[in-house]
């Protein structure tokens, strides 16, 4: 682009000037080679392995090359097709309880004009973003424990529950569990994107509908809802895409369980690839989650993509 | 025009709906609800953290005679004092090498045309949305291979993987608002190409620079599955997967888990706290084509 054609750096002496030279001819290589190197050992590497183990049966001692044999283990294992059930319960659940909460909390905050009190409102919620996706498990864990938990005491000190309820013990209870323990990690990042597509829906777009005697709800449907489009889809589907390979916070708050209740596709292939070293139909699993996850990606890209036409017309 | 048929009383009933729902004390209300919501689990486990052995087993509400005892017997009893150290270190070390490495790339990426440069910066993006539970079981096998298990270095690659191409794409759509005059003039002032990114542009993007450092601390701090799969020793494991170890045990001991918990979550509120800003606009930074 132009910004190479202009101007002609004075050009150096010695090893450190001709050195330097190089460096200004091969900028590109310089500044993205080492990024691009990295990303092809950390990356491409074991993403290259995945699809390797993936046709390997791993089951018993050693390796054997067998390409259908883990692919086929996977349509045929109903605890394949049970993982996949939780996992889309799980993701659309959060989606759901994330994307609204945010939603709520978005255009409350956008009515708060003091801007003090609006950043100690934004610090205090995204406080829980922040937490360690480990510690978010293990505290709703020790919340909803059956014998010790504060919510049982709660519920049983207000009169709701007669004795104590075992939460993570019941299949639907755990997965309610799971759900909010996940959407109280994500409600910030969906809070925050919604904000931004708020703030960015110019003032005179309110003033007309007003002068036009539009109520609230009318400016809402015709003004908010459309200018909040494209935040709403980059949230939704990040949301949506971040919580369907969910891994850290349904294995530390059930570890999956009870009997496989909350076992979302991650845990699942941890479990197989981890625990059981059964490295290729971990693998096979995988495979599929990527793809899944490939598809609603190719989505984001294209949204991304678009942008940048915007930006370069 | 055959709109809704309106009368002027049901325009005025319906308007006086949504101006209660729009006053201030229901906005009030909400973030309150909100607040509480997000931050009540974690007063509790910082309450739990006081307790004694017997206060949690009394279930009180507030701790009965406080104590830091759960503190000692998660941080020197247990040793974990070296996994918060481990935690500093394998984040500090993350940040450090992704910015090196992700903000030259972003700068590239907002400047220069290259063969199949979009199909590279597609490249970037899916690096980015790939499930990193797909990558756990061949990295698991190739940590044990080079002999990293229970190594930070092991830990310290995995985070690169995560956060690198974020941080390519969020400093690439910082630059991006800088405008491509900035670098004309610095050439033709007689900079070298370098010497214009590392002395005009890179000042300008300063900010976000920070902001991208901030989300990749934090996303370091926080992460879980990587950090478990490579490492459950005291050499080498972080505070998150300490605390997590607590589940194991036969009688869990939740003071000390709690306790862990909160030491765990104390650099992620300060950080938030301080930089609160910077994390918003790192966060929407990372959307914006």
């Amino acid at each position: 682009m132009a910004a190479e054609e202009v101007g002609q750096a004075p050009h150096g002496e010695g090893v450190v000037g001709q050195l330097s030279d190089w460096v200004n001819d091969h900028i590109r290589t310089v500044l993205l080679g080492p990024s691009l190197v990295a990303l092809f050992v950390v990356f491409i590497y074991p993403a290259t392995m995945l699809l390797w183990l993936s046709l390997q049966n791993t089951r018993g001692i050693g390796e054997t090359f067998e390409p259908a044999y883990n692919y086929g283990r996977i349509f045929s294992d109903p605890t394949f097709w049970n993982a996949v059930e939780k996992t889309l319960i799980y993701s659309t659940g959060s989606l759901v309880l994330s994307v609204g909460a945010g939603l709520a909390i978005a255009l409350a905050l956008n009515k708060v004009l003091d801007s003090r009190v609006r950043n100690t409102y934004s610090t205090l919620i995204l406080i829980s973003w922040a937490v360690p996706l480990s510690i978010v498990g293990v505290t709703w864990r020790w919340m909803f424990n059956g014998q010790l938990g504060v919510v049982n005491k709660l519920l049983i000190d207000l009169g709701i529950l007669q004795s104590s309820y075992s939460w993570l013990g019941n299949s639907l209870s755990a997965m309610v569990v799971v759900i909010l323990a996940d959407s109280w990690s994500r409600i910030p990042f969906a809070a925050v994107v919604l904000l931004a597509g708020l703030q960015s829906i110019p003032q005179e777009m309110y003033d007309a509908a007003k002068m036009d005697g539009a109520t609230t709800l009318q400016t809402f449907r015709h003004v908010t809802l459309p200018y909040l489009r494209p935040s709403f889809f980059v949230a939704g589907l990040i949301t949506w895409m971040f919580a369907f390979r969910a891994f850290a916070i349904p294995f530390s708050t059930t570890g999956g369980g009870p009997g496989g209740a909350t076992e979302t596709l991650a845990v699942y292939i941890h479990r197989f690839g981890i625990q059981l070293l059964d490295y290729g139909f971990a693998s096979a699993v995988s495979v599929f989650l990527v793809g899944v996850t490939l598809i609603v990606a190719t989505g984001y890209v294209y949204f991304v993509l678009e942008q940048i036409e915007e930006i370069e017309v | 025009m055959a709109g809704p048929e309106f009368t002027v009383e049901q325009y005025r009933r319906r308007q006086r709906l949504w101006d209660v729902l729009e006053s201030r004390y229901v906005v009030h209300l909400v973030l309150f609800l909100a607040v509480f919501f997000i931050v009540s689990p974690l007063i509790w486990q910082l309450l739990t953290s006081f307790k004694t052995s017997q206060a949690v087993l009394d279930l009180t509400y507030l701790p009965v005679d406080p104590t830091l005892a759960a503190y000692e017997r998660a941080l020197i009893d247990r040793g974990f004092w070296r996994a918060v150290v481990n935690s500093v270190l394998i984040a500090s070390a993350s940040t450090v090498i992704v910015m090196i490495l992700g903000t030259p790339a972003g700068y590239v990426f907002s400047r220069f045309r290259f063969p199949f440069d979009n199909a590279v910066f597609v490249f970037v993006l899916f690096t980015r949305l790939f499930p990193p539970i797909g990558l756990v079981t061949p990295y698991y096998r190739i940590v044990t291979t080079f002999g990293l298990l229970n190594t930070k270095t092991g830990i310290v690659i995995a985070n690169v993987y995560l956060w690198l191409p974020l941080v390519i794409y969020i400093m690439r759509n910082f630059f991006i608002t800088i405008p491509q005059a900035l670098d004309e003039a610095a050439r033709v002032d007689g900079c070298t190409k370098v010497q214009a990114f590392r002395y005009v542009v890179f000042p300008v993007v300063l900010p976000g620079f920070a902001a991208g450092t901030i989300l990749t601390f934090l996303y370091s701090w926080r992460e879980f599955l990587f950090a478990f799969t490579v490492s459950t020793d005291l050499n080498s494991m972080t505070i998150p997967v300490a605390t997590f170890l607590f589940v194991g045990d036969a009688g869990i001991d939740w003071a000390a888990m709690a306790a862990a918990a909160i030491v765990a979550v104390i650099p992620s509120a300060l950080v938030v706290i301080f930089f609160q800003r910077y994390i918003v606009v790192g966060l929407t930074g990372g959307l914006k084509g």
